[in-house]
């Protein structure tokens, strides 16, 4: 890791260091928490003048992190920001003024150095010729929350997760067009997805729970090529594509005793877990299909259309040895070795057609409709044996042959009507109608529940309105009320209302305020469930962004949301009706000032300071406050030194060991040509 | 599944506007100003030297030079029409601007062209279209880069998405979230701005696969023992995908109530059946051991070797 980041500073500082600037570059627009909605035209990517061949800018700095105080594995969890030598960010654009092998390539780099987030991405082209894209990201995902695994385990002295893991994963995407622009242009590309790192997980053996450690290793091979056919009234694209894929998790222990999780012993006699090695041996592949056509019929028809086709498929071969003492429920009886193997296969071919057409019959009235059907249908079959060794050296062989199925079948159809009633008024209505029908089995059955069969119906009508009053105030608002014969769960969506509203008023050039209202109802009344779900969020902003060399900007926003969700279920120990009941009512403000302060020294220093700050109260009260400022301080035309300080502050009532608090100082420096 | 409700639907107000559209297929075709003279890009530089340099920054320029689209010498003109006659008066009115139109003539102006394009194809199905966001709200026609018509990088396309959806930022702001307030991710990478066939305008992976699976390769399948609210309804049925105070972006604060909504022991006492409600086991909730499901049922995605999701 630390080597690429060499590498990619030392580029980008020997880049930019060649030749001397023709003229000052603009200033460059910089990633931040929550940046605000700057000038559009001003967050493009670095342009070269006709002289330059290259310009950009570099940020590099380093990072100090203050001791966490509290959980250091929730900081690492939600942050993980730590302390070194960092490439903070670089955009760049190297243009070739003989356009032999390109116009212009442009790049740029966020997070590099041991970063929880680092990202490249590169856009080369040649008008007419190619277009080319990679974009390359590598996340850090930690996730050690106890109260994840079980809140009162750290009451119990235990603060693990036993579902933690310390993962990166790393995701690219390349994808050449031929011909670009062009009545015909061919595609291909190739995208993967790679994850490896370390974890805790379970063992479990009949009730007993033995935390282990984990690794993670899979990796997706995604291979796609196409052509786009663009004429001038019709368009079709037509995709092949085919995946590989592997996940090879290993689970061990080697040695020690593992005595699990279990408070009573099964017949008084302790369980525990000596050795272990457990493997996942997961091939997969697919193929798929993808047609896409669009076509202007005539001046008052267009239609659309879509087909695809995935048949994803797996084989796995996973391994089981274990070693100690342990107990089977189906057999009462403790053994002490086990050699379990497992062979299973699943396809699952999946067919998604779609056909939508807009006709515009009359000058104020357009309709929309489409059809959508979706089907899955996953066939799978398993065979394990497993050898199961008694304290007393006796084998006992037990094997099993188990199918499954699961099918879905998905159908929409939607018709909407728009009326412009005005120049300025837009009204729709519509209908949509949803059903399907899906079935989940595994056979033979075992236990209370091995096939589930339902159905899916449900009547949506749909209402919209968009009122431009004046050329600065917008307001814009859909509804849609549902009414459903079957559904597929007990907390899906079934009689319900949703409405959303959006007001936009832009005062001037500089400033504009907007609104946003949503609220969804939802109610199943049937079958002593008595599901109640309501969730509301109000959000207004200001922007306040002037043009020039103004010296203050602003972004604020404000939003309050409220969920309340309340379902009856029986406890499934004691079969005792209990109520779940969740509430989350939260406050958020963001805000972001960016100040122009005195010029000192010919050079003008500029300040960004904002951040943001979350109290929710409710099942899981939550204050998270991420303040943050930067002082930037041209030196000259080229660089500028910045300084940033952040705060993070997480507390939640209910698990006070889950709080922390940190600060961040970075120092660096920007070289911009 | 053949449905009768869905036929009707479908056929009745096609034909039905197939019958008004033929009748009335002549005013629609014939544009009032069809018979203006054009008076070519050179002219409109003239006055309009900035917006001019703008577009000629932008892939739009390839309109100036490409004569199969008919609008060679005439690239302003390929959208706000004839200019002949604003040319010699200089009014406002005997031009057309697109910012000006409905969002829905507005959009006709882009599609013209843009129609022929594999982005587009799941543009009825968007809110954007629905709602009458036109594509001027994200497309910056004049004040392009080389890079198109609209920001590139992370940063800029969230930025460009927080300026209507402020709610989405505030949700963003939990302390369980995707990496898109670092501008690690940008909302485009789930969303499709221009639309989709899956809910919420997002992408596909691999053809038709959620969106999800793009990054998240391990909790693809398929499975020999699935979990079937993950194909069924997909993964907002058990996760917040903006972002959530609760781990793992759950929907609730504790693990076990987001199982225990839909396995709650509660059979339908009507007959309107839903699926896992009856649970496979009985476990004693009183128990710290039993209270996180997801413990044991480790692999809650779906099983290649358990039928119960152990391992």
């Amino acid at each position: 890791m630390m080597k690429l980041l060499v590498s990619l500073i030392s580029v980008c500082v020997a880049a930019m260091a060649q030749s001397p600037p023709a003229q000052p570059a603009s200033t460059p627009p910089q990633p931040s928490q929550s940046a605000p909605p700057a000038d559009p035209a001003a967050q493009q990517s670095p342009t070269p003048s006709s002289e330059e061949w290259l310009a950009g800018w570099v940020d590099l700095g380093y990072r100090w992190r203050t001791d966490v105080g509290g959980s250091l594995e929730a900081y690492r969890t939600f942050i993980n920001l730590g302390s070194g030598p960092k490439l903070l960010g670089t955009e760049f654009t190297i243009a070739d003024p003989s356009h032999r092998f390109f116009d212009e390539i442009h790049g740029r780099a966020y997070g590099w150095g041991d970063e929880p987030s680092e990202t490249l991405h590169l856009d080369a082209r040649k008008q007419r010729l190619y277009h080319f894209n990679a974009d390359y990201r590598d996340f850090a995902l930690f996730d050690n929350l106890p109260t994840y695994a079980d809140p009162l385990l750290v009451t119990r002295g235990i603060a693990l997760n036993e579902q933690s893991f310390d993962l990166r994963r790393r995701i690219g995407s390349f994808e050449l067009d031929f011909l670009p622009g062009n009545w015909i242009s061919p595609y291909l590309a190739y995208d993967f997805d790679r994850g490896s790192g370390h974890g805790v997980t379970t063992f479990v053996s009949t009730g007993n729970q033995f935390p282990l450690p984990a690794d993670f290793l899979d990796g997706t091979n995604n291979y796609r090529g196409g052509i786009h056919i663009r004429l001038r009234r019709w368009n079709a694209t037509v995709e092949q594509g085919g995946t590989t894929f592997h996940d090879d998790q290993s689970v061990f222990q080697n040695g020690g005793t593992n005595f699990g999780n279990m408070p009573t012993p099964p017949f008084g006699q302790q369980t525990y877990l000596t050795n272990f090695l457990g493997a996942y041996g997961i091939r997969g592949d697919s193929i798929y299909s993808r047609g896409v056509l669009t076509a202007n019929v005539t001046s008052w028809l267009d239609i659309y259309g879509q087909f695809l086709y995935s048949k994803p498929d797996t084989a796995v071969n996973y391994q089981q040895f274990a070693a100690g003492n342990q107990f089977l429920q189906s057999q009462i009886l403790f053994y002490t070795g086990q050699q379990y193997l497992v062979s299973s296969a699943a396809n699952l071919p999946h067919t998604t057609g779609s056909f939508g057409a807009e006709m515009r019959p009359w000058k104020r009235l357009r309709l929309t409709e489409t059809w959508l059907t979706d089907r899955l249908h996953n066939a799978a079959s398993s065979s394990e044996n497993q050898v199961l060794t008694t304290g007393a050296g006796s084998a006992i062989s037990l094997s099993e042959a188990l199918a499954s199925s699961l099918v879905t079948n998905y159908n929409q159809a939607e018709i909407d009507v728009f009326f412009d009633a005005t120049s300025r008024l837009t009204l729709r209505g519509g209908y949509r109608y949803v059903w399907g029908n899906a079935n989940d089995a595994v056979l033979p059955p075992a236990g209370l529940a091995s096939a589930d069969t339902v159905t899916l119906r449900r009547n949506v009508g749909l209402s919209g309105a968009t009122f431009h009053a004046t050329r600065k105030l917008t307001l814009s608002g859909e509804a849609e009320a549902a009414s459903s014969g079957n559904v597929y769960f007990r907390t899906s969506l079934y009689n319900y209302q949703r409405v959303r509203t959006q007001a936009r008023y832009q005062a001037t050039s500089s400033l504009s305020f907007s609104g946003n209202f949503s609220l969804l109802n939802n109610f199943n009344p049937y079958g002593g469930m008595n599901y109640g779900f309501r969730a509301y969020q109000e959000s207004i902003s200001v922007f306040w962004s002037p043009a020039g060399e103004k010296p203050f900007s602003f972004l604020g926003i404000y939003s309050r949301a409220d969920l309340t969700s309340q379902v009856n279920y029986l406890d499934p120990g004691t079969l005792q009706p209990q109520l779940s009941r969740y509430t989350d009512n939260s406050h958020t403000v963001t805000a972001l000032f960016h100040f122009s302060l005195p010029r000192a020294g010919g050079m003008a220093p500029k300040l960004e300071a904002g951040g943001s700050l979350l109290l929710s109260s409710g099942s899981r009260p939550t204050s998270f406050f991420q303040p943050n400022a930067k002082l930037w301080f041209p030196v000259d035309r080229h660089v500028s030194l910045f300084a940033q300080w952040q705060y993070y502050g997480y507390g939640e009532p209910f698990y006070l060991f889950e709080g922390f608090r940190t600060h961040l100082v970075t120092a660096g420096l920007r070289y911009t040509r | 599944m053949l449905n009768h409700r869905a036929i009707a639907l479908s056929i009745v107000p096609l034909l039905l506007a197939a019958a008004a559209a033929a009748q009335n297929a002549a005013a629609v075709v014939a544009p009032a100003a069809a018979a203006s003279p054009y008076a070519g890009s050179q002219a409109c530089q003239t006055c309009h030297e900035d917006l001019y340099n703008g577009v000629m920054k932008s892939p739009h320029a390839a309109v100036e030079t490409d004569h199969r689209r008919g609008f060679a010498g005439k690239a302003c003109e390929s959208c706000h029409g004839p200019g002949a006659k604003h040319a010699e008066s200089a009014s406002a009115a005997d031009i057309r601007v697109p910012s000006k139109l409905a969002a829905a003539a507005a959009d006709r102006i882009c599609l013209s062209c843009h129609l022929n394009e594999e982005t587009r194809s799941g543009r009825l199905q968007s809110s954007h279209a629905k709602n009458q966001v036109p594509c001027t709200s994200c497309h910056q026609i004049h004040a392009a880069g080389p890079l198109g018509l609209l920001p590139h990088g992370q940063a800029a396309v969230n930025a460009q998405c927080e300026r209507c959806h402020v709610n989405v930022v505030a949700q963003f702001q939990q302390p369980n979230h995707h990496r898109v307030p670092e501008n690690a991710m940008s909302c485009v990478d789930c969303h499709n701005p221009h639309g989709s066939l899956r809910p919420a305008m997002g992408r596909a992976f691999a053809g038709n696969e959620p969106g999800c699976l793009n990054c998240h390769g391990d909790k693809r399948g398929p499975f020999a023992f699935e979990h079937a609210p993950v194909r069924f309804e997909g993964c907002q049925t058990c996760h917040e995908p903006h972002g959530s105070s609760n781990p793992r972006m759950l929907t609730r604060a504790q693990v076990r109530f987001v199982c225990l909504e839909c396995h709650a022991n509660l059979p339908a006492m009507n007959s309107r059946p839903v699926a896992g409600v009856v649970p496979p086991a009985f476990h004693d909730l009183r128990s710290p051991v039993y209270q996180n499901c997801t413990v044991c049922h480790q692999k809650i995605h779906g099983s290649h070797v358990d039928r119960n999701l152990l391992k």
